[in-house]
């Protein structure tokens, strides 16, 4: 397989992994915000915080509120984490592998696009969020499926694994820093809503019944981290996402030092107490799991993408 | 042509009966109205009267609608955009990929028309890789006083790094797309020859695609031969050029890249072909003087490369030095025989204006034929008579580049203006070598929707050939259809839009 095609791939699933995330992130807090109750100011904000795009918002000069947090995340094209940008490198990099994947996938991915960029300059109204937005997550579900179900499981596919595995562990990481954070400072009025916000940071990750199957105990801060972290049957869980990257890794050739790392992350990630995590802690040790998972992106990189440089 | 009245008023009651109670049936399309005037056109013969091989088509549109048509033309529209099947036009700013024209009334051609077409393709690509192989070997052509050297020495395609080399099965040109017109009277001439690196197949593959999503019905009526072949031809004609006898030899598809207009077919016959579609970047040449690519595993061995690159770019080395499409070495390379490439390198020879007009010599020199498909009349500005002939009648002519494609820069004489006239007068003047001319043909018609109407519009027709150790003909082609009222440009750069083309077997049912 051509290192050039096997880049196109990786960042294609990236890319796919990605709108989905994002699609699920805004539904979620869609939901949320109407559970609470009007003295609550519902934190728009956090949505542009999880995505890592809070200074790219803040250079736009907008107020933070719902609409223009929305239209960002959605359909601004300046933004490179909005659904729409996203998107478009998708489509992109797919276009420029159609030999590779089976056609249907470019023609789904295709449609999901144009049916989104037909709405781009709208601002998603409350009354169809719910349903374009879950429209999206079911289509990049459906291409998921698509792939597994009709592609050759060969080289190829490995590289889509490795993209999808990296990006779902990046988001989960990225969605607990965020959100914990979020619930700190423990104003009396915000208490009663405390358990609202982590059954909505699980929901964020799909998580939420499969955290009730799994744990099978009411929510609480530790055990949902130890889910979202540590768990090895939820297939968000950052623990899942390094098995998975390391059975790919060792059907490529020259698999050495990639392996190697992710070893290295697993068994750190295995031997962490997340009970005693809190605030500026937690904050730190998943500063360092995010900076090993890009690590593990550049050996990827160094080894198979980009051998020559 | 006798129409069978078996079919149309068979049909019509049946479709009256259809209509659901209550709704009032809008007319159908009265074939009675519509007019190619003194054009041959392809699906009517005369004034409400389908061809044989067009009954099923007519008689479809005489039960629907306009709005019922236009209907189906937007679903036509939208299963191309959701396809993906697209165009690039240059200098077209952000915009890279356009929707691919097509309109939902087939063309038709019977079978037994085209047969002979068939064969007249194969005999005439047949001559010109023998004329090919000639020019860069023995000159036995030119020795023999049957081709001019100075019309050799002075072709800007000739490539003296090409002279001696034999490539496999001496063919040159592996792939070739010929462009035919039809007359008022009814005769298919070649317009031109395309050996470079033709595009339009995948269109004529995906109108097919099309055409099943959207009128599966009309499918029905006819029979109708399959296209859907031709990826797995072209595989196996680009897999006897392979240097290495093995089962699985390694095929290239070399793309300029994303910009250019033919991208979205380099994708897809590398798609259909599960060929790999590469760079020139991806693409290196060994001290072995043999051609790699940069894979996942290292390097790999290639064996052939299906290029879609135009000889000037293909190697810096020996062509353009500051091209960056190419591969530096893959000349080389190809020339001591360690890697096929298709088309070949300085097959560009044939494909000019001022060659086309010897090809029925050639033909008759190399396999001792006639040619089947005759070549529309020519006139080479080069010789003093026939320069003459073109500037007196300038407008009736169609005044052409020898070697410029794409329907660019480009002189037709009933519609110029007196000021372009005098333009390509001095033009001609200043340099003769570079013009041709042909008498503006009258090319036929077939019905087009435009808008709610459906009105004749001129077509022509571009079938592709293959020929490695084998030849293979597409059933049909890629039908262009100039979309504007009686403009004579297909080309999709152009304001051409596409059909699909139907070879009907009208003895089978």
């Amino acid at each position: 397989m051509l290192s050039q095609a096997a880049e196109r791939v990786y960042w294609f699933s990236r890319y796919l992994e990605r709108t989905e995330n994002i699609a699920r992130l805004m539904l979620v807090r869609h939901q949320l915000i109407l559970d609470l109750p009007k003295s609550i100011q519902p934190d728009w904000r956090l949505l542009v915080k999880m995505l890592g795009t809070e200074k790219g918002f803040d250079n736009c000069r907008k107020l933070d509120n719902e609409k223009n947090i929305i239209s960002f995340v959605f359909s601004d094209r300046k933004n490179p984490s909005s659904v729409i940008s996203s998107l478009t490198s998708a489509r992109e990099n797919i276009r420029t592998t159609r030999e590779i994947m089976p056609s249907e996938t470019w023609e789904q991915l295709n449609s999901l696009y144009l049916s989104v960029d037909q709405r781009s300059d709208k601002n998603l109204p409350r009354s169809q969020r719910h349903k374009v937005l879950n429209n999206i997550i079911e289509a990049c579900q459906q291409i998921t499926g698509l792939l597994s179900g009709t592609m050759n499981h060969d080289a190829a596919y490995q590289f889509i694994l490795l993209g999808r595995n990296i990006e779902r562990a990046d988001m989960s990481t990225r969605i607990v820093d965020t959100a914990s954070s979020s619930l700190q400072g423990n104003a009396e009025e915000i208490a009663p809503y405390r358990n609202v916000q982590w059954i909505s940071i699980l929901r964020s990750l799909s998580a939420y019944q499969m955290y009730r199957l799994n744990v099978r105990r009411n929510v609480k801060s530790e055990a949902v981290l130890n889910f979202l972290l540590k768990s090895d049957v939820f297939p968000r869980a950052t623990a899942h996402n390094l098995a998975e990257l390391e059975v790919c890794v060792q059907k490529l050739s020259n698999h050495g030092l990639p392996l190697e790392a992710i070893r290295r992350l697993s068994a750190f990630l295995f031997d962490s107490d997340l009970s005693v995590m809190r605030d500026e802690k937690l904050h730190l040790f998943i500063d360092e799991l995010q900076a090993e998972l890009g690590n593990i992106h550049h050996l990827i990189s160094d080894t198979w993408l980009h051998p020559e440089r | 042509m006798p129409t069978t009245p078996k079919t149309t008023p068979a049909t019509a009651p049946k479709a009256a009966t259809k209509a659901a109670p209550g709704k009032t049936k809008l007319p159908g399309f009265d074939w009675t109205s519509y007019d190619p005037g003194p054009f041959y056109d392809e699906l009517i013969h005369s004034p409400g009267n389908a061809r044989a091989a067009g009954q099923g088509i007519a008689s479809y549109f005489k039960k629907y609608s306009a709005p019922a048509f236009q209907k189906k033309q937007a679903a036509c529209d939208l299963a191309i955009r959701e396809m993906g099947i697209s165009f690039t036009i240059y200098s077209d700013g952000e915009n890279i990929d356009r929707s691919w024209p097509m309109d939902i009334i087939p063309r038709v051609i019977p079978l037994k028309e085209w047969q002979r077409l068939e064969k007249g393709l194969i005999q005439r690509l047949t001559a010109l890789n023998l004329f090919i192989n000639d020019v860069y070997n023995d000159q036995k052509i030119i020795k023999d006083g049957v081709f001019p050297l100075a019309l050799i020495t002075s072709s800007k395609d000739f490539l003296k790094a090409c002279v001696g080399v034999k490539p496999i099965h001496g063919v040159w040109a592996n792939i070739c797309g010929s462009d035919l017109v039809r007359d008022d009277e009814g005769t298919v001439y070649v317009l031109e020859d395309n050996l470079r690196v033709p595009s339009g197949v995948s269109y004529m593959l995906e109108n097919r695609a099309v055409s099943k999503r959207v009128l599966p019905h009309l499918f029905n009526n006819h029979s109708i031969l399959p296209i859907d072949d031709y990826p797995s031809q072209l595989y196996d004609m680009l897999a006897s050029l392979s240097p290495r006898p093995s089962e699985n030899p390694e095929i290239v598809v070399l793309t300029p890249g994303i910009y250019n207009s033919a991208y979205f077919e380099h994708a897809y016959l590398a798609q259909r072909m599960g060929a790999a579609l590469v760079t020139g970047s991806d693409l290196i040449v060994g001290k072995d003087d043999c051609v790699y690519m940069r894979t996942i595993d290292g390097l790999a061995r290639v064996d052939v490369i299906y290029r879609r690159i135009n000889d000037d770019f293909l190697d810096p080395e020996v062509f353009q030095a500051d091209s960056t499409l190419g591969t530096k070495g893959l000349f080389s390379a190809w020339a001591k025989g360690n890697v096929g490439i298709a088309n070949a390198p300085g097959c560009g020879v044939a494909d000019d204006k001022i060659v086309y007009t010897y090809v029925p010599a050639i033909i008759k020199y190399y396999l001792g034929e006639d040619p089947i498909i005759p070549n529309v009349p020519s006139y080479l500005c080069v010789n003093d008579k026939d320069r003459q002939h073109v500037l007196t009648n300038m407008e009736n002519m169609v005044v052409k580049p020898a070697n410029e494609s794409g329907g660019y820069g480009l002189l037709i004489g009933p519609t110029s203006t007196k000021a372009e006239r005098a333009q390509f007068a001095d033009l001609i003047r200043a340099n003769p070598r570079k013009y041709m001319a042909q008498p503006a043909l009258k090319l036929s018609t077939a019905p087009t929707l435009c808008g709610n109407h459906i009105e004749p519009r001129h077509l022509d027709l571009r079938p592709f050939v293959l020929q490695g150790k084998s030849h293979y003909v597409t059933p049909g082609g890629l039908t262009r259809v100039a979309l504007r009222k009686g403009s004579l440009l297909v080309n999709s750069s152009q304001g051409g839009g596409s059909k699909d083309t139907w070879i009907v077997d009208t003895e089978r049912k």
